[in-house]
């Protein structure tokens, strides 16, 4: 009962505190409507800035070769690419600097030379007869025990000439000059596509189909958005820093001020406290996923719903980092440096442990690290939980944040001190 | 027949080599103002808070209503009967006057009415009033509202008025005053001469974790506090000449007053006598010994406003 008026107290007095209801509520559904902005797809589709110098012309100065011209479309036919053409006299590099201008930019440029258009046409024909007579060759084994003397005769030597031909013909590659910047992170993405489109066009003029077909199954029952997938992670998040930072510094202003000194000289007991504590971080989290997924529901048109498993796991989610809360402001004396401190594990913790990047995107070691962080197993938890349908891995999880739930409570606990020395 | 509701025996609260309380003995009885008087760092707080079960205690004994403050059982029952102002009073800001002293009343199995709390400290007008918009005096106020919803039976005051503007101190100084009409036994810890003089039934001098004197504020001036005063106002040399010839404790301050010490009322008149044969047309002022004195002897120093013991 005791704890259930702290829990009351507690929340009281958060719930009225404007700063607390910033960093708690606020600041992770501002977060979240950034994040949402950049991956729900509301605000048009991604461009790359591509700058291409087209110097095969028909004519010196004139129209670019059909081919060319008709690559600039393929690419432009991806809608990857926001594509300016740099006049085929200028240096590229200086023209595109001028381009970005002062304040400059990620420089890509793609320069398709002179003699694109022969050198594919040639180098396709050879392509075309090796193939040809490789088929025919094929067949040829295949048949010749059924031809006669004079029907084997000729086919070999058909397939002489074939060859003779094949070997007259010059080895012809054109080449595409990609000039992309080292510090250009997207940068591996536009060379892909870019390299895609130049295998597709490759196809399209031997004549070749694809015989591997791509069918794409979501692996989710209901259709979602990218913004389905970033709110666990971001709910996640911030139920993190909620008992890392947020509690931290709560219990350590509410030590410095005496307050948890004014309490123990009352019948309540310590384990009253904590319990009062945790329920009131667990109140708080519920209301910040459910006004999350609100928002969501509002504004990104996003079809998560929590199931028992994923409230269970903001209970239990609560109940760690509550446990980390305390252990931290047990462990440090002053306010500001529990503050820093909260800040210091929370940040990186946030950042490591696959919320807003994937971990695969990680260096191997990172990978290794991130097994180690609380918030790795809750996230997780509440992605396959939320997300995935998949009970296996929420039981895994569930159970693995449990068992770090009662853990940091049982440390918690213990540096929580009720009584001077 | 006096009622001890504190007895401490050689109490001794060690930390690594410091001494913080150094074998100390007293007893607290029922329905007394007790106050413990001494400079920052002499062991009261540590001493109180040994009472309130908040610190162990090194070695000795310390009992608060007959129970043992060292013993789990006990300290149930003692956190039951004592109510508790701790220094530097704080409760949560963004809660009302009200929804503070509910909070510590919730604590307890049972609780005075909270409203009737609020009307003996004078706060109705505040009760909706968030904490952190109160004034000094005000919150110290809450904090003893808070310290007796409970309905205790001895209320541990630490430093209940440091840092209060004086108009503040005397306003908590009227609380203290009406908790002893209302029957509680109240241990004062203050470092203000003044405080203790004029709240105590009886006060214990501490310095340097040791108690130094105890007894009713008239027993201390009275054995302790030395002579009498008697100021002539801007005497100056000529009469501080005539009554050196007659009496021995005779100076000149550099106010150009006149200072004569007197044993007693006799020499007292005495004193009277010879300044009424000087006709002299002069302020007079009788300046009586005060805790402030006692202190100064037995401790060889003043306390600061800040607290602190200047030699």
């Amino acid at each position: 009962m005791r704890a259930i008026t702290i829990f009351k107290a507690v929340t009281k007095n958060w719930m009225r505190s404007r700063s607390g209801l910033f960093f708690s509520i606020l600041f992770p559904i501002l977060l979240l409507l950034v994040f949402g902005a950049i991956f729900s797809n509301t605000g048009g589709s991604t461009n790359f800035n591509l700058y291409i110098q087209n110097l095969d012309r028909t004519t010196p100065g004139g129209n670019p070769s059909g081919l060319s011209a008709a690559f600039v479309d393929a690419l432009n036919a991806t809608k990857a690419f926001a594509i300016t053409n740099v006049p085929p006299e200028e240096n590229a590099t200086s023209y595109v600097q001028k381009a970005l201008g002062p304040l400059g930019g990620n420089i890509r440029i793609l320069i398709i030379s002179e003699g694109f258009q022969d050198d594919l046409l040639n180098g396709t024909l050879k392509v075309r007869v090796g193939i040809s007579y490789s088929t025919l060759n094929i067949s040829y084994q295949y048949f010749a025990p059924y031809l006669n003397d004079s029907q084997r005769i000729a086919f070999q030597q058909g397939l002489v000439q074939m060859q003779q031909y094949n070997e007259s013909l010059p080895e012809r590659k054109t080449s595409l000059t990609i000039m992309l910047d080292v510090s250009d992170q997207p940068a591996m993405i536009v060379r892909n596509i870019i390299t895609s489109v130049a295998n597709a066009f490759n196809y399209q003029l031997i004549g070749a189909e694809n015989v591997i077909q791509f069918i794409q199954t979501p692996v989710t029952s209901t259709r979602l958005t990218n913004i389905d997938f970033y709110i666990p992670g971001v709910t996640a998040a911030f139920i993190m820093t909620n008992g890392v930072i947020g509690l931290t510094s709560n219990t350590s202003e509410f030590k410095r001020r005496g307050i948890i000194k004014r309490l123990s000289l009352t019948p309540l007991s310590k384990m009253d406290w904590i319990i009062g504590n945790i329920l009131s971080q667990t109140l708080l989290n519920l209301l910040l996923t459910a006004m999350m997924l609100m928002l969501g529901w509002v504004i990104f048109n996003v079809r998560i719903i929590p199931d028992a498993f994923a409230i269970l796991l903001i209970f239990l989610g609560s109940v760690m980092f509550s446990g980390i809360g305390m252990l931290l402001s047990g462990l440090v004396k002053d306010v500001e440096a529990a503050s820093a401190i909260g800040n210091a594990i929370a940040f990186p913790m946030m950042f490591l442990s696959g919320t807003y990047f994937p971990l695969e995107i990680m260096p191997s070691y990172l990978q290794t690290f991130a097994k180690i962080l609380p918030l790795t197993y809750f996230s997780e938890g509440l992605r396959y939980a939320m997300i995935y349908n998949y009970p296996e891995g929420t039981y895994v999880n569930i159970a693995i944040v449990a068992a770090l739930a009662v853990g940091f409570i049982i440390v918690g606990s213990l540096v929580t001190k009720w009584k001077e020395k | 027949m006096e009622k001890p509701v504190v007895e401490v025996n050689s109490l001794i609260k060690q930390y690594g080599k410091l001494k913080a309380v150094d074998g100390i003995s007293f007893k607290v009885n029922e329905g007394e103002v007790f106050a413990f008087l001494g400079p920052n760092g002499a062991g009261k707080t540590t001493t109180v808070e040994i009472l309130e079960c908040l610190r162990p205690l090194t070695d000795g004994s310390a009992k608060v209503f007959g129970y043992d403050v060292t013993k789990n059982a006990d300290v149930k029952e003692i956190k039951k009967r004592i109510g508790v102002l701790p220094q530097d009073f704080s409760a949560l800001e963004k809660l009302t006057v009200k929804e503070n002293i509910d909070l510590i009343g919730d604590m307890y199995g049972q609780h005075l009415d909270v409203a009737k709390v609020i009307e003996l400290l004078d706060l109705q007008d505040k009760t909706n009033e968030r904490f952190e918009n109160l004034s000094g005096g005000l919150k110290q106020r809450v904090g003893v509202a808070a310290a007796l919803v409970n309905d205790p039976q001895l209320v541990f005051l630490d430093e209940p008025t440091t840092g209060l503007d004086p108009k503040a101190r005397r306003e908590v100084w009227a609380v203290i005053t009406n908790l002893k009409k209302l029957q509680k036994t109240v241990f004062l810890t203050t470092h203000y001469m003044e405080e203790a003089q004029a709240l105590a039934d009886r006060i214990a001098i501490i310095d340097k974790g040791k108690i130094v004197l105890t007894g009713s504020p008239q027993e201390l001036i009275s054995e302790h506090g030395g002579l009498k005063v008697l100021i002539i106002r801007k005497g100056e040399k000529r009469v501080a000449d005539i009554l050196q010839e007659k009496y021995d404790n005779v100076t000149l301050d550099k106010s150009a007053d006149v200072l004569v010490k007197v044993d007693d009322v006799n020499e007292m008149w005495q004193v009277m006598a010879t300044l009424t044969e000087m006709k002299l047309n002069k302020e007079i002022e009788i300046q009586s010994p005060t805790i402030e004195d006692v202190f100064l002897k037995v401790v060889g120093g003043r306390i600061t406003e800040e607290g602190e013991l200047k030699q």
